[in-house]
């Protein structure tokens, strides 16, 4: 077990350091001049490169990069070079819309897909069976942007419930906040539950024939009592891996449902950081994300040894 | 969403879990009609028939902007769908909507298989060393995820149909270089490549004889399923303004000006939205369908 961590935690390091190697060099190759957008299009040259040299983008790559990375390592992820607010302070403002989005998504997907994935193969063959299959197969195909704007729609516009969009900070009204997020998280968990439950259904099917739980329903344990004791826990191993793999995807479902319904999260602070050529918070931005995801898949892999003794081995 | 398939295939083998006999006792007997094939198949046709007719005829240009027209509901003489807040012809935009999901998500997803299968290729037959390098340069280029990725591509290089595709397809090249190397090392497995090692025939001609032949089905699957996903991430992409904008015409373009010009409570953004389900819903049925009679070991995920 001890290897399995080890080796499991040097290749996640790694990661960081190639994904943030990555992120640097997409960005500095095609990220844009910031000085020249900060002083519009009349700015003489030479007062560009001054100001580039005030924000220390003059020197080599590879210093600035160690630079960069430097100051992740300390806890600081840079300023801004048009307002000289810090990157962490920034995201500081945008988490509390953008994290209760992203888990609230997550929750309600797994909430809702688990148990009706179950259902459905324990079912599978009958028309409620069928029916939850081909409701899944229907919703994969649902744009998550789409279901925002239908929700918002229904929900919004026709019956007046909720509010269709904007945000109202957690320190002015809590039920305000709770409420600018029911219809975004809303639409985040069903579009993901849609394809988190087909995973599921196909889970359970797969262990419902295999050998042990046959042999389990031979020792006199019911179909449900079998698929329980002994299904689930095997079922849960390669739906492990999928909620793992969803990770990348939810973060990207978050960006595009906070655009419908105007939130100011995350993903609004990237698009307008991109548009003012503001490097430094983009870098740091995606690279925070980046983290989260590559942490997401490392718990999930410990998890996968901790369930599955043959991982260990395995890898 | 589909990302998430070849994760199914690493964690099956993690488990040690070959060829599921148990999954061919559910399959279906020879002769039966696979209903989700041949409806993903008439969808999928219709999809693309649809988009080859509006290269020769649409309606009206959609660019073609009549105030007075503006806004007509749906069924108008002249109008079939419709008009937006400009008065240009929905039933158009839609059209070649169909045009540019093809060639944006198509394009992407043909590219990331090509170089999906050379590095699975490489990954399946190479050194441990150079396939753990593949594999876990995969991992990490999983973990960034595409729309972010495409998103900053997008705004930096400039928008457009070119950087949308590019973007795309760097973010399924992972994806597919994993489901080939899955799909190569089973055949390499094989008596016969065992044979021809034997035999004295080198690395390359292996995979071009014997292994590509043999993953064939495999392509065919994830390239259609994949070219959903392609439609779905392109239309997220121009719905949040860094994909495809006019002239050129796309579906989540069309939805985020309808929401721009006339709020969501509007036919407008019904549309293009049921367009989007059309063509992914199509092609999803297409791949499982397929995948279910091209590759009978792959049939408990299908279901």
């Amino acid at each position: 077990m001890l290897v399995f961590l080890a080796r499991r935690f040097t290749f996640f390091v790694l990661a960081l350091i190639a994904s943030s190697i990555l992120i640097f060099s997409l960005i500095r190759i095609a990220g844009g001049n910031v000085a020249a957008v900060m002083l519009g299009k009349a700015a003489r040259p030479e007062a560009i490169d001054e100001l580039m040299a005030e924000l220390g983008l003059d020197r080599p790559l590879p210093v600035q990069y160690l630079d960069w990375v430097g100051g992740m390592l300390r806890g600081d992820l840079g300023t801004s070079f048009r307002t000289g607010e810090s990157v962490t302070a920034l995201l500081v403002d945008r988490l509390p819309v953008s994290v209760p989005l992203a888990l609230g998504g997550m929750a309600l997907a797994l909430l809702v897909a688990l148990p009706i994935g179950t259902y459905a193969a324990t079912k599978a063959g009958s028309p409620i069976g069928t029916f939850v299959a081909m409701a899944s197969q229907v919703g994969i195909a649902v744009p998550v942007f789409w279901a925002g704007v239908l929700l918002s729609l229904f929900f919004g516009v026709r019956l007046g419930w909720l509010p269709t969009g904007g945000w109202t900070p957690w320190s002015t009204s809590v039920s305000g906040a709770v409420q600018s997020l029911i219809l975004p998280v809303t639409a985040l968990g069903m579009v993901m539950a849609a394809t988190l439950s087909r995973y599921t259904r196909t889970s359970v099917l797969d262990v419902m024939n295999e050998d042990y739980v046959r042999t389990a329903r031979a020792s006199g344990m019911t179909r449900g009592g079998a698929l329980m004791r002994v299904g689930l826990r095997n079922a849960s191993l390669p739906l492990v891996t999928v909620v793992g793999l969803l990770a990348a995807e939810l973060i990207g479902g978050t960006v595009i449902i906070e655009e419908v319904f105007s939130l100011p999260g995350l993903a609004r602070m990237i698009l307008s950081s991109v548009s003012a050529r503001e490097v430094i918070v983009v870098q740091s931005a995606v690279m925070v994300i980046v983290a989260f995801v590559m942490v997401v898949n490392l718990i999930v892999d410990v998890l996968y040894g901790v369930l599955d003794p043959r991982v260990r081995v395995a890898r | 969403m589909s990302t998430a398939a070849d994760g199914m295939i690493t964690a099956g083998e993690l488990a040690g879990r070959g060829p599921d006999p148990a999954g061919a006792r559910r399959g279906r007997r020879r002769g039966q009609v696979n209903t989700g094939l041949v409806v993903g198949l008439v969808m999928t046709v219709t999809f693309l028939a649809i988009a080859a007719l509006s290269l020769v005829w649409t309606p009206a240009d959609p660019n073609a902007v009549a105030p007075a027209d503006r806004l007509l509901p749906f069924g108008s003489p002249g109008h079939l769908i419709g008009t937006d807040a400009l008065g240009r012809d929905i039933a158009s935009a839609l059209m070649i909507g169909a045009r540019t999901s093809i060639v944006v998500a198509a394009g992407a997803a043909l590219l990331g298989l090509v170089l999906g299968t050379v590095a699975g290729l490489t990954a399946a037959s190479a050194r441990p060393f150079v396939d753990e390098t593949v594999m876990r340069g995969a991992d990490i280029l999983l973990s960034i995820p595409g729309v972010v990725f495409a998103l900053v591509l997008a705004a930096t290089v400039g928008a457009g149909v070119g950087s949308t595709v590019f973007a795309l397809s760097v973010f399924f090249t992972p994806s597919f270089t994993r489901v080939v190397r899955a799909a190569a090392l089973r055949v390499l497995g094989e008596d016969y490549v065992a044979a021809a090692q034997l035999y004295g025939r080198n690395r390359l001609f292996i995979l071009a004889r014997h292994v590509l032949p043999n993953i064939f089905s495999v392509l065919i699957v994830q390239f259609t399923l994949y070219f959903a996903v392609g439609i779905l991430t392109e239309a997220g992409l121009s719905y949040l303004g860094v994909g495809v904008n006019r002239p050129d015409i796309s579906w989540g373009m069309l939805l985020k000006e309808a929401q721009e010009t006339v709020g969501v409570a509007s036919p407008l953004a019904i549309w293009p939205g049921l367009a989007i389900v059309f063509a992914v819903l199509g092609l999803n049925l297409l791949g499982d369908g397929l995948r279910d009679v091209l590759d009978p070991r792959l049939r408990k995920r299908a279901s």
